[in-house]
């Protein structure tokens, strides 16, 4: 039947009727979540929600290292009786905190760039062997494809706790648990990078005789690799993030100060860390981005 | 009796119900130069791409420069048979195929690859080629009037460039039948004629099969005229006897598409009268005597 006709009687044409199905499947979802979390009285904003707000947000405009160097040098300490049991030099606690943050900052920025080559490294082979047009045999594709989704499906976080359990705290067990869920992410970078080959220019150079190694170093690799490096810029930038929380188990890192900070309310601290990671981040933003473009 | 470069047995290729190709007996021999002609979805582009062994035919035989493949062949060629004869064989694109990360050298270096004694993958990887190469690389650039453009990068070029460079690589190939699929079907007038000159230089010692729409580039490519539609031979005559007029009636009669159920695209009238006025196929003698062939 015409469009027009179905206009006129008011029915929708099939493709959108399916759509228009998918839609209020989707709203009753949404719906029945809410109405279930709001049942169990789960839906509670606290207590003093815009109290807790502000007073969090005036302590976050304070970021600790800007206290300490414009607010007062010392700080007292007085038993009830008035007797003073210690000063504090704000500004030599503070040059310590930032000295562990620059240490922590470290670590992280290490725990990303080790595990991410980790990943690169480990997801290379599975990457060529999962992509459909290289037609790697059907067994080890299936293979190679699970082992993908499957470290895809579990979190760093998730790997993190395992790992911690298996190597010990520290910064190996964040490196590793890095590579592992970010190979799942190379795997299917990669295969798609090498899924959007020109195979033309791959048959031209199958066609003059050449072997299927030769094929491969002397065709594929140059076309894929300016992808691959922009894949690898992009998975590592997201590791310098996601490694800031590998602290939190214990994994090393950020985190570990993050946590504290946080368990304390330390508010003016944790905006310290924040920003430290904020500046991290962009830095190599910036430089990934000039790098990218360079390669086009 | 000269050397023979193709012979095609019994060859049947299809796409599902789709009748691909369906040709009794074809034989062109070492040193000829051949056009194939006909409308799209004819079959021409699929005739090279069996002959290259990257299409399986359904049934017949096909002899490639002394090796025999195809389902009425008993022994496959294996991956190393099929190597050493596409080395032989070069093959030149409608779609302007070369590498675009690579510069215009890199891409006529990989002719290369396959002589025998072959290159180290990492030279290949490093792209670090022996300076023998390089030299010869350059030296087929500039026979193609395209030294200049040594250093630039592949995607960087324009069509008839590309081609250029394409055929350059053809040269380092140096194979003994070169299959060319539409080779000037993206270019203008002049870089057509320089491309089709440079391909019949390259083709001085080799065969020559190519698949041309332009009547006019027939006289410079071949010297031996194929027609294809609905995947069938339909005339096969001298290049002479091919005259545009011939050719626009063929155009204009053959239907393009066939399933395997809906007989013949080609009237079997039209066929007829044109065989007669134009030397049959069977009138060829080189297309009947496959029997006494070694």
């Amino acid at each position: 039947m015409p469009a027009a006709s179905m206009m006129r009687t008011g029915v929708l044409p099939r493709g959108r009727q399916g759509f228009a199905g998918l839609v209020a499947l989707y709203a009753l979802l949404v719906l029945i979540c809410l109405a279930t979390l709001a049942l169990a009285g789960e839906l509670s904003l606290g207590r003093q929600p815009w109290e807790n707000l502000l007073k969090s947000l005036a302590e976050f405009a304070r970021p600790s290292f800007i206290d300490a160097w414009f607010g007062a040098p010392q700080l007292e300490y007085r038993s009830d009786d008035g007797t003073l049991l210690r000063v504090e030099d704000r500004r030599q606690v503070e040059a310590n905190f930032l000295a562990a943050l620059g240490r922590a900052t470290w670590v992280t920025f290490q725990i990303a760039t080790l595990g991410s080559l980790l990943a690169a490294i480990l997801a290379l082979p599975l990457g060529i062997l999962t992509a459909r047009n290289l037609a790697a045999p059907r067994p080890v594709s299936r293979l190679a494809q699970l082992i993908l989704d499957a470290a895809r499906a579990i979190h760093t976080l998730v790997f993190g706790l395992v790992l911690v359990g298996i190597v010990g705290l520290g910064p190996t067990a964040g490196i590793l648990a890095i590579a592992l869920h970010s190979m799942g992410t190379y795997g299917k970078l990669f295969a798609e990078s090498i899924e959007t080959l020109d195979m033309g220019a791959i048959d031209a150079v199958r066609a003059t005789g050449a072997s299927g190694s030769q094929v491969f170093f002397s065709a594929v690799w140059p076309s894929v690799l300016p992808q691959f490096v922009s894949n690898h810029l992009y998975v590592w930038e997201f590791n310098i993030r996601d490694s800031t929380i590998l602290g939190l188990i214990g994994a090393g890192g950020l985190g570990l100060l993050i946590s504290e900070a946080a368990s304390l309310f330390q508010w003016s601290r944790l905006a310290t860390i924040l920003l430290a990671v904020i500046v991290l981040v962009t830095i190599f933003n910036a430089l990934s981005r000039r790098i990218r473009q360079a390669l086009l | 009796m000269s050397e023979i470069a193709i012979r095609i047995t019994g060859l049947q290729v299809r796409a599902g119900q789709r009748q691909l190709l369906e040709i009794a007996q074809l034989v062109v021999h070492h040193g000829e130069r051949v056009a194939i002609v006909g409308p799209n979805g004819a079959g021409k582009s699929t005739l090279l791409r069996v002959l290259a062994g990257f299409m399986p035919a359904r049934q017949g035989a096909m002899c490639v420069l002394g090796r025999e493949f195809g389902p009425d062949v008993g022994a496959t060629l294996g991956a190393r048979g099929w190597r050493s004869l596409r080395a032989e064989v070069g093959q030149v694109m409608q779609g302007l195929h070369l590498v675009a990360r690579l510069t215009a050298r890199e891409n006529v270096i990989l002719g290369a690859l396959a002589r025998p004694g072959g290159m180290p993958l990492w030279r290949s990887w490093l792209r670090l080629y022996p300076a023998a190469l390089v030299d010869e690389a350059e030296r087929a650039l500039r026979e193609l009037g395209v030294a200049s453009l040594a250093d630039t990068r592949a995607d960087h070029l324009s069509g008839g460039e590309r081609q250029k460079v394409g055929i350059a690589r053809l040269r380092l190939q140096a194979p003994r039948l070169i299959l060319a699929d539409e080779p000037t079907s993206a270019l203008d007038p002049r870089a057509t004629i320089e491309v089709c000159q440079a391909l019949r230089a390259t083709a001085a010692h080799a065969t020559l099969l190519t698949v041309v729409h332009n009547p006019e580039l027939l006289p410079l490519l071949a010297d031996r005229v194929i027609g294809l539609a609905g995947g069938r031979v339909v005339f096969d005559v001298d290049v002479k006897d091919a005259t545009p007029d011939r050719l626009t009636e063929f155009y204009a009669q053959a239907r393009p598409l066939r399933s395997v159920d809906q007989g013949a695209a080609w009237p079997v009238k039209a066929d007829d009268d044109f065989a007669r006025r134009a030397g049959t196929a069977a009138a060829r003698p080189h297309c009947t005597e496959i029997t006494s062939l070694p």
